[in-house]
């Protein structure tokens, strides 16, 4: 299958004023359609800086130094080049952590579904947006989609606006979604929904999806690759399973010692 | 409508009429306390009949909680007593000045708020840049000048030295612009301040990360996620600064001799017309009450958590 997106010796600098703080140093980093990859590591380690370092949303003291990030064969990040913003939310959607906040309080789900739509998808009809505001809703598992349209966000439960965050992301049918942390806030059977859903997603749709999570338990559980991160380095990458039960680096088992199921 | 909705709606319109009513009675007793009125209007030789007499045709004879409930009720009316000086009802005079505070006002407020709210999101957008740091300068300056010397200066240049427009009086839209420009200058500043701070904040919220991820243009985010979230506190204070304004923007009438409300307050003041004080001080508490409810109705219609 073909590559989606690949990061390739990417290193991200933050200027503070001390002086130059490297945040991601080297890293690689490979997707392909219908492939999830894990990104798995300690608080710090950098994960969240790789996830918004491909859609141009890097802090204004933070900025590419070597490298490059390519999609669908096309350079979007490089040093001094950033062309992120002819992919986010069409060619790539993102989820956060915080759902309940990634939200807007203000605006009724309906609104914000066709706001993105309307954004991506040339001359749309009023018909269609919610033919297909409907349609991502039902993707989503969504009860009764038409209720949850026409709800503001903090008429909905936690999990179902994580849901919408998901659906907001993908209602323009990206070919990549990263999901940074997007489960973290979540209980443990919500999580296990949410991660479903994503499997789902990525076998009906073939998209390709980067999912950052510190939990590797629950990375081991979805992804088919896992790259393990560590001080803005990539220190280990490969299968799931031979990441899991082979692991190279004593990073790595640390990170597995810490799981008290495993051993 | 929500049960709970209801219950909230109640308790807020019973604590303003509530706070209404503590207003009119200090209106009342503040009245009261200022002394003899009768001495004022005749004189400290007059001679004890006709000041009984007076007394008498005022209704000062009558015990203190039927003074009260007469007041009340002529509130209720429309009827906020007789001045001492002008011999006139009071609610008429202020029906003669109003319109003028409100050509003020209005443009004064409009100024404002076309000027504060662009120049405080323009900073908070550009946190931290010399655009910020410029403007944040010109609102400080601004909430710092004194009204009654910017007027004055204002006055000296325009009207004097460059003799553009008049230095007072009104009749004119010519005649509106120095004063307006005048009042202006501290809610200009005071809502740039406010607009920073709220947009500051409200920009770092993850939702606005999330609409620039979703590829949404920089003004949709800017405006209809940030501002939109933004703006609550912004109006509580433009309405709340109009409500100050309208009863009585006693420095910038006095310079410009604007034959407004704080003009006529002024008036009352200097010459103890106790009557018309207390008519000017009820008129501002019931602008202030209205002006709150306008507050609530705006929140609920801006945000629908408070619906
Ligand atoms: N704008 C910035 N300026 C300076 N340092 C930064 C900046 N952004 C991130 N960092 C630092 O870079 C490091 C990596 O941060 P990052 O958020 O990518 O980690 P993470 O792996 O996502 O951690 P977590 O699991 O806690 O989310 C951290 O030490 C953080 O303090
Ligand atoms: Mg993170």
């Amino acid at each position: 299958m073909s590559v989606l997106l690949k990061a390739d010796g990417l290193a991200v600098t933050a200027r503070l004023a001390g002086g130059d703080l490297r945040l991601l140093d080297d890293v690689d980093l490979e997707i392909r359609r219908g492939q999830i990859v894990g990104v798995v590591g300690e608080s710090g380690s950098g994960k969240t800086t790789l996830a918004r370092c491909v859609v141009g949303l890097l802090d204004r003291n933070v900025r590419v130094e070597h490298g490059s990030v390519t999609l669908a064969g096309d350079v979007v990040v490089a040093p001094g080049v950033d062309r992120t913003d002819r992919v986010r939310g069409s060619a790539v959607g993102m989820v956060f952590q915080d759902a309940s906040r990634s939200l807007n309080p203000l605006m009724r789900v309906r609104t914000q579904l066709a706001e993105v739509l309307r954004r991506h998808v040339r001359d749309i009809t009023r018909a269609e947006v919610r033919r297909r505001s409907l349609e991502v809703l039902e993707q989503m598992r969504i009860a009764d989609p038409s209720r949850v349209l026409d709800s503001y966000p903090h008429q909905l439960s936690g999990g179902l606006r994580q849901r919408v965050a998901i659906a907001l992301a993908v209602v323009t049918r990206p070919a990549l979604v990263i999901a940074d942390e997007c489960t973290t806030a979540l209980d443990v059977t919500t999580q296990t929904k949410v991660v479903g859903l994503f499997r789902t997603l990525v076998d009906e749709l073939g998209i390709g999806l980067l999912f950052v999570t510190h939990d590797l338990m629950l990375a081991s559980d979805l992804c088919d690759r896992i790259t393990v991160m560590s001080g803005g380095r990539v220190v280990e990458a490969g299968d799931a399973a031979s990441v899991l039960d082979r692991p190279q680096q004593d990073y790595t088992r640390r990170l597995l010692a810490a799981i008290p199921s495993w051993t | 409508m929500k049960a709970s909705t209801v219950r909230r709606v109640g308790s807020r319109l019973a604590s303003l009429f509530a706070s209404l009513l503590i207003a009119l009675s200090l209106a009342f007793l503040l009245g009261r306390l200022s002394g003899d009125p009768t001495a004022t209007i005749l004189g400290p030789l007059a001679p004890p009949e006709q000041r009984e007499a007076l007394r008498h045709e005022l209704g000062l004879d009558l015990p203190l909680v039927v003074q009260y409930f007469d007041y009340l009720r002529g509130i209720l009316t429309g009827d906020l007593g007789q001045s001492l000086q002008f011999y006139q009802s009071n609610t008429s005079m202020i029906a003669d000045r109003l319109p003028y505070t409100l050509q003020l006002v209005a443009a004064g407020m409009g100024l404002a708020v076309c000027v504060g709210v662009p120049l405080g999101v323009l900073a908070a957008t550009r946190e931290g840049t010399w655009w910020d740091r410029a403007a944040s300068t010109v609102a400080l300056l601004g909430q710092s000048v004194p009204v009654f010397w910017f007027g004055m200066m204002l006055v000296v240049l325009f009207a004097v030295k460059l003799g553009w427009l008049p230095a007072g009086q009104s009749g004119t839209p010519k005649h509106l612009i120095l004063p307006a420009l005048t009042m202006s200058v501290y809610p200009m500043a005071h809502i740039a301040r406010l607009t920073r701070a709220s947009m500051s904040e409200a920009l770092a919220e993850p939702y606005i990360d999330s609409a620039r991820a979703r590829g949404l243009g920089n003004r949709r985010v800017v405006w209809r996620h940030a501002f939109a979230n933004a703006m609550m506190p912004i109006l509580t204070i433009v309405v709340l600064q109009t409500g100050i304004l309208l009863s009585g923007a006693v420095a910038v009438e006095y310079v410009y001799s604007w034959p407004g409300l704080g003009q006529l307050a002024l008036q009352a003041i200097q010459f103890r017309d106790f009557p018309l004080v207390q008519a000017i001080v009820v008129f501002g508490a019931l602008v202030f009450v209205l002006l709150n409810l306008v507050v609530d109705v705006l929140h609920s219609i801006v945000d629908p958590r408070v619906r």
